[in-house]
Protein backbone atom coordinates (compact mmCIF):
# COMPACT_ATOMS: atom_id res chain seq x y z
CA UNK A 1 0.00 0.00 0.00
CA UNK A 2 2.81 2.37 0.63
CA UNK A 3 4.05 1.50 -2.53
CA UNK A 4 1.60 2.75 -3.96
CA UNK A 5 1.67 6.40 -1.85
CA UNK A 6 4.74 6.41 -3.10
CA UNK A 7 4.38 8.17 -6.18
CA UNK A 8 2.41 10.69 -3.96
CA UNK A 9 5.78 11.74 -2.42
CA UNK A 10 5.59 15.56 -3.06
CA UNK A 11 9.75 16.15 -2.72
CA UNK A 12 12.84 14.65 -1.87
CA UNK A 13 13.78 11.82 0.56
CA UNK A 14 13.94 12.50 4.67
CA UNK A 15 17.88 12.05 4.06
CA UNK A 16 17.92 15.56 1.76
CA UNK A 17 15.75 17.55 4.48
CA UNK A 18 17.59 19.76 6.02
CA UNK A 19 18.91 20.66 1.92
CA UNK A 20 15.23 21.25 0.98
CA UNK A 21 15.00 23.02 3.89
CA UNK A 22 17.71 25.37 2.97
CA UNK A 23 16.90 25.35 -0.56
CA UNK A 24 13.16 26.38 0.18
CA UNK A 25 14.59 29.42 2.36
CA UNK A 26 16.72 30.53 -0.46
CA UNK A 27 14.91 29.74 -3.26
CA UNK A 28 11.34 29.82 -2.22
CA UNK A 29 9.11 28.01 -5.07
CA UNK A 30 6.24 29.57 -6.81
CA UNK A 31 3.67 27.53 -6.41
CA UNK A 32 1.17 28.01 -3.63
CA UNK A 33 1.15 25.80 -0.82
CA UNK A 34 -1.11 24.58 0.74
CA UNK A 35 -2.21 26.59 4.32
CA UNK A 36 -1.90 23.63 6.38
CA UNK A 37 0.62 22.16 4.88
CA UNK A 38 4.00 21.34 7.16
CA UNK A 39 7.22 21.08 6.68
CA UNK A 40 8.71 17.29 6.68
CA UNK A 41 9.30 15.95 9.82
CA UNK A 42 6.39 17.02 11.84
CA UNK A 43 5.11 15.14 14.35
CA UNK A 44 3.38 13.09 14.29
CA UNK A 45 3.42 12.38 10.27
CA UNK A 46 -0.53 11.58 8.99
CA UNK A 47 -1.17 10.04 5.89
CA UNK A 48 -4.67 10.10 4.65
CA UNK A 49 -6.49 7.40 2.11
CA UNK A 50 -9.52 7.03 0.27
CA UNK A 51 -11.53 4.19 -0.55
CA UNK A 52 -15.27 3.41 -1.65
CA UNK A 53 -17.22 3.92 1.72
CA UNK A 54 -14.87 5.69 3.71
CA UNK A 55 -11.98 8.23 4.33
CA UNK A 56 -9.33 6.41 6.61
CA UNK A 57 -6.43 8.83 8.36
CA UNK A 58 -3.29 7.34 9.49
CA UNK A 59 -1.10 9.21 12.31
CA UNK A 60 2.07 7.88 12.90
CA UNK A 61 3.23 8.30 16.73
CA UNK A 62 5.39 6.62 18.04
CA UNK A 63 5.40 6.31 21.77
CA UNK A 64 1.80 7.60 22.13
CA UNK A 65 -0.52 5.38 24.33
CA UNK A 66 -4.49 4.89 23.07
CA UNK A 67 -5.23 7.39 25.66
CA UNK A 68 -2.70 10.23 24.75
CA UNK A 69 -4.03 11.45 21.54
CA UNK A 70 -7.34 14.00 21.78
CA UNK A 71 -8.86 13.98 18.11
CA UNK A 72 -11.85 16.15 16.97
CA UNK A 73 -13.23 17.13 13.75
CA UNK A 74 -15.23 20.16 13.37
CA UNK A 75 -16.06 21.66 9.99
CA UNK A 76 -14.18 19.09 7.75
CA UNK A 77 -11.26 19.76 9.81
CA UNK A 78 -9.94 17.15 12.11
CA UNK A 79 -7.75 18.64 14.89
CA UNK A 80 -5.02 16.24 16.88
CA UNK A 81 -3.67 17.32 20.06
CA UNK A 82 -1.41 15.43 22.29
CA UNK A 83 1.79 15.47 24.44
CA UNK A 84 4.81 13.11 24.39
CA UNK A 85 7.37 13.35 27.15
CA UNK A 86 10.89 13.68 26.63
CA UNK A 87 13.30 11.61 27.79
CA UNK A 88 14.71 12.08 31.23
CA UNK A 89 18.26 13.75 30.57
CA UNK A 90 18.90 13.39 34.54
CA UNK A 91 19.99 10.07 36.39
CA UNK A 92 17.81 9.42 39.43
CA UNK A 93 20.90 11.16 41.23
CA UNK A 94 20.31 14.20 39.19
CA UNK A 95 22.99 14.86 37.28
CA UNK A 96 22.83 15.75 34.24
CA UNK A 97 23.71 12.48 31.40
CA UNK A 98 25.17 13.36 28.48
CA UNK A 99 23.03 13.28 24.90
CA UNK A 100 24.35 12.31 21.75
CA UNK A 101 21.60 12.86 19.58
CA UNK A 102 17.93 14.26 19.99
CA UNK A 103 15.86 14.10 17.15
CA UNK A 104 12.73 12.78 18.39
CA UNK A 105 10.24 15.35 19.23
CA UNK A 106 9.12 15.79 22.47
CA UNK A 107 6.23 18.16 24.44
CA UNK A 108 2.97 19.05 23.28
CA UNK A 109 1.83 19.33 19.27
CA UNK A 110 -1.47 20.12 17.55
CA UNK A 111 -1.98 19.56 14.15
CA UNK A 112 -5.13 20.24 11.98
CA UNK A 113 -5.64 18.94 8.41
CA UNK A 114 -8.31 19.30 6.19
CA UNK A 115 -10.56 16.02 5.07
CA UNK A 116 -13.02 16.00 2.33
CA UNK A 117 -16.74 17.00 2.27
CA UNK A 118 -19.37 14.58 2.82
CA UNK A 119 -18.15 12.46 5.90
CA UNK A 120 -20.45 11.10 8.35
CA UNK A 121 -18.02 11.85 11.20
CA UNK A 122 -21.04 10.68 14.00
CA UNK A 123 -19.83 6.99 12.60
CA UNK A 124 -16.01 7.80 13.25
CA UNK A 125 -13.81 5.15 14.64
CA UNK A 126 -10.14 5.27 15.85
CA UNK A 127 -7.90 2.12 16.46
CA UNK A 128 -4.52 2.11 17.72
CA UNK A 129 -1.86 -0.15 16.96
CA UNK A 130 1.61 -0.40 16.87
CA UNK A 131 2.14 3.93 17.64
CA UNK A 132 -0.18 4.01 14.61
CA UNK A 133 -3.61 5.32 15.46
CA UNK A 134 -6.26 5.04 12.46
CA UNK A 135 -9.48 7.08 12.15
CA UNK A 136 -11.92 5.60 9.72
CA UNK A 137 -14.78 8.54 8.72
CA UNK A 138 -17.29 6.59 6.83
CA UNK A 139 -18.56 8.44 3.48
CA UNK A 140 -22.49 9.88 4.39
CA UNK A 141 -24.71 7.48 2.45
CA UNK A 142 -25.63 9.38 -0.48
CA UNK A 143 -21.88 10.11 -1.50
CA UNK A 144 -21.03 6.21 -2.31
CA UNK A 145 -20.43 5.25 -5.68
CA UNK A 146 -23.35 3.72 -7.22
CA UNK A 147 -23.59 1.52 -10.61
CA UNK A 148 -27.03 2.09 -12.18
CA UNK A 149 -28.85 -0.93 -13.75
CA UNK A 150 -30.14 0.18 -17.58
CA UNK A 151 -33.44 -1.47 -17.48
CA UNK A 152 -34.68 -3.31 -20.75
CA UNK A 153 -37.41 -1.28 -22.81
CA UNK B 1 -7.70 18.11 -0.23
CA UNK B 2 -8.65 18.30 -4.03
CA UNK B 3 -5.30 20.96 -4.43
CA UNK B 4 -3.10 18.35 -2.11
CA UNK B 5 -4.02 15.76 -4.94
CA UNK B 6 -3.87 17.90 -8.01
CA UNK B 7 -0.37 19.11 -7.17
CA UNK B 8 0.99 15.71 -6.14
CA UNK B 9 0.28 14.61 -9.59
CA UNK B 10 2.00 17.26 -11.51
CA UNK B 11 5.24 16.52 -9.26
CA UNK B 12 4.02 12.83 -10.60
CA UNK B 13 7.47 12.28 -13.21
CA UNK B 14 9.88 13.68 -11.03
CA UNK B 15 8.84 11.27 -8.54
CA UNK B 16 9.29 8.23 -10.28
CA UNK B 17 12.49 8.89 -10.92
CA UNK B 18 13.36 8.94 -7.74
CA UNK B 19 11.55 6.19 -7.36
CA UNK B 20 14.29 4.25 -9.40
CA UNK B 21 17.03 5.91 -7.83
CA UNK B 22 16.03 5.13 -3.97
CA UNK B 23 14.74 2.47 -2.08
CA UNK B 24 11.42 3.66 -0.09
CA UNK B 25 13.22 3.42 3.08
CA UNK B 26 12.75 5.92 5.93
CA UNK B 27 14.83 7.19 8.23
CA UNK B 28 13.29 6.61 11.92
CA UNK B 29 14.48 9.83 14.41
CA UNK B 30 16.46 8.52 17.23
CA UNK B 31 17.55 9.62 20.43
CA UNK B 32 20.93 8.72 21.87
CA UNK B 33 21.98 9.27 25.94
CA UNK B 34 24.97 7.87 27.43
CA UNK B 35 24.41 6.51 31.19
CA UNK B 36 27.38 5.30 33.56
CA UNK B 37 27.14 1.85 32.43
CA UNK B 38 25.36 2.01 29.16
CA UNK B 39 24.25 4.14 26.02
CA UNK B 40 20.53 4.01 25.33
CA UNK B 41 19.45 4.37 21.97
CA UNK B 42 15.48 5.29 21.15
CA UNK B 43 14.23 5.27 17.68
CA UNK B 44 10.81 6.02 16.43
CA UNK B 45 8.92 3.66 14.33
CA UNK B 46 5.73 3.63 14.57
CA UNK B 47 3.75 0.32 12.86
CA UNK B 48 6.96 -1.66 13.63
CA UNK B 49 6.17 -4.83 15.70
CA UNK B 50 8.07 -7.10 17.55
CA UNK B 51 7.93 -9.43 14.77
CA UNK B 52 8.70 -7.08 11.91
CA UNK B 53 11.63 -5.69 13.39
CA UNK B 54 15.02 -6.75 12.70
CA UNK B 55 18.31 -5.71 15.12
CA UNK B 56 21.49 -7.24 14.11
CA UNK B 57 25.45 -6.15 15.24
CA UNK B 58 27.92 -7.14 12.81
CA UNK B 59 31.25 -5.97 13.16
CA UNK B 60 30.89 -3.43 15.16
CA UNK B 61 27.50 -1.99 12.96
CA UNK B 62 24.36 -1.94 14.77
CA UNK B 63 21.77 -1.85 12.35
CA UNK B 64 18.08 -1.58 13.28
CA UNK B 65 15.67 -2.60 10.72
CA UNK B 66 11.56 -2.57 10.86
CA UNK B 67 8.80 -3.33 8.36
CA UNK B 68 5.41 -0.81 8.74
CA UNK B 69 2.66 -3.38 9.43
CA UNK B 70 -0.78 -1.76 9.05
CA UNK B 71 -3.66 -4.00 8.31
CA UNK B 72 -5.56 -1.32 5.73
CA UNK B 73 -8.06 -2.69 3.19
CA UNK B 74 -7.78 -3.13 -0.26
CA UNK B 75 -9.07 -0.88 -2.71
CA UNK B 76 -7.56 2.68 -1.14
CA UNK B 77 -6.39 5.64 -2.96
CA UNK B 78 -3.93 7.94 -1.25
CA UNK B 79 -5.22 11.63 -0.67
CA UNK B 80 -2.56 12.62 1.47
CA UNK B 81 1.06 10.86 2.21
CA UNK B 82 3.51 11.87 4.62
CA UNK B 83 4.79 8.72 5.62
CA UNK B 84 5.52 7.44 2.22
CA UNK B 85 7.89 4.02 3.02
CA UNK B 86 7.15 0.62 4.05
CA UNK B 87 10.39 0.28 6.03
CA UNK B 88 12.79 2.05 8.56
CA UNK B 89 16.22 1.56 8.34
CA UNK B 90 19.39 2.85 10.22
CA UNK B 91 22.90 1.98 10.88
CA UNK B 92 25.39 3.10 13.75
CA UNK B 93 28.98 2.13 14.42
CA UNK B 94 29.68 1.14 18.05
CA UNK B 95 32.84 1.91 20.00
CA UNK B 96 34.69 -0.87 21.33
CA UNK B 97 33.44 -0.43 24.91
CA UNK B 98 30.10 -1.52 24.40
CA UNK B 99 29.65 -5.58 24.94
CA UNK B 100 27.55 -6.38 21.73
CA UNK B 101 26.96 -9.71 22.97
CA UNK B 102 24.46 -8.00 26.26
CA UNK B 103 22.60 -5.86 23.90
CA UNK B 104 18.91 -5.58 24.71
CA UNK B 105 16.08 -4.30 22.83
CA UNK B 106 12.46 -3.96 23.15
CA UNK B 107 9.23 -1.57 21.21
CA UNK B 108 6.78 -0.37 22.68
CA UNK B 109 4.01 1.85 21.05
CA UNK B 110 6.32 2.13 17.68
CA UNK B 111 9.09 2.77 20.27
CA UNK B 112 12.45 1.27 20.30
CA UNK B 113 14.84 1.47 23.32
CA UNK B 114 17.93 -0.71 22.27
CA UNK B 115 20.36 -0.58 25.80
CA UNK B 116 23.57 -1.06 24.60
CA UNK B 117 25.72 -2.05 28.35
CA UNK B 118 29.72 -1.27 28.48
CA UNK B 119 32.58 -3.61 29.34
CA UNK B 120 32.93 -3.32 32.94
CA UNK B 121 36.68 -2.21 32.39
CA UNK B 122 34.89 0.57 30.82
CA UNK B 123 31.93 1.69 33.37
CA UNK B 124 32.49 5.51 34.70
CA UNK B 125 33.60 5.25 38.21
CA UNK B 126 33.53 8.27 40.55
CA UNK B 127 36.99 8.25 42.31
CA UNK B 128 36.75 9.83 45.70
CA UNK B 129 39.25 12.19 46.97
CA UNK B 130 40.54 11.64 50.09
CA UNK B 131 41.29 14.20 52.79
CA UNK B 132 45.07 14.30 53.14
Amino acid sequence: MFGDLKRFDSGASQRLDWFRQLMDEVFPDGRAADIRAVPRGSFPMINVARSDDAVRVYVFAAGLAPGDLTIDIQDSVLTLRGRREPVAANDDEGSARPVFRRERVSGEFVRAIALPDGLDTERAEARHANGVFEIVLPKREELKPRRIEVQVA
Amino acid sequence: MNEVVHQTQQTQPETQRNESREPATLLPAVDIVEHADALTLIADMPGVTRESLHLEVDNNVLSLEGEIQLSMPDGLTALHAEVNGQRFARRFTLSHEIDSEAISARIDNGVLTVTLPKKDSHRVRRIEVQAA
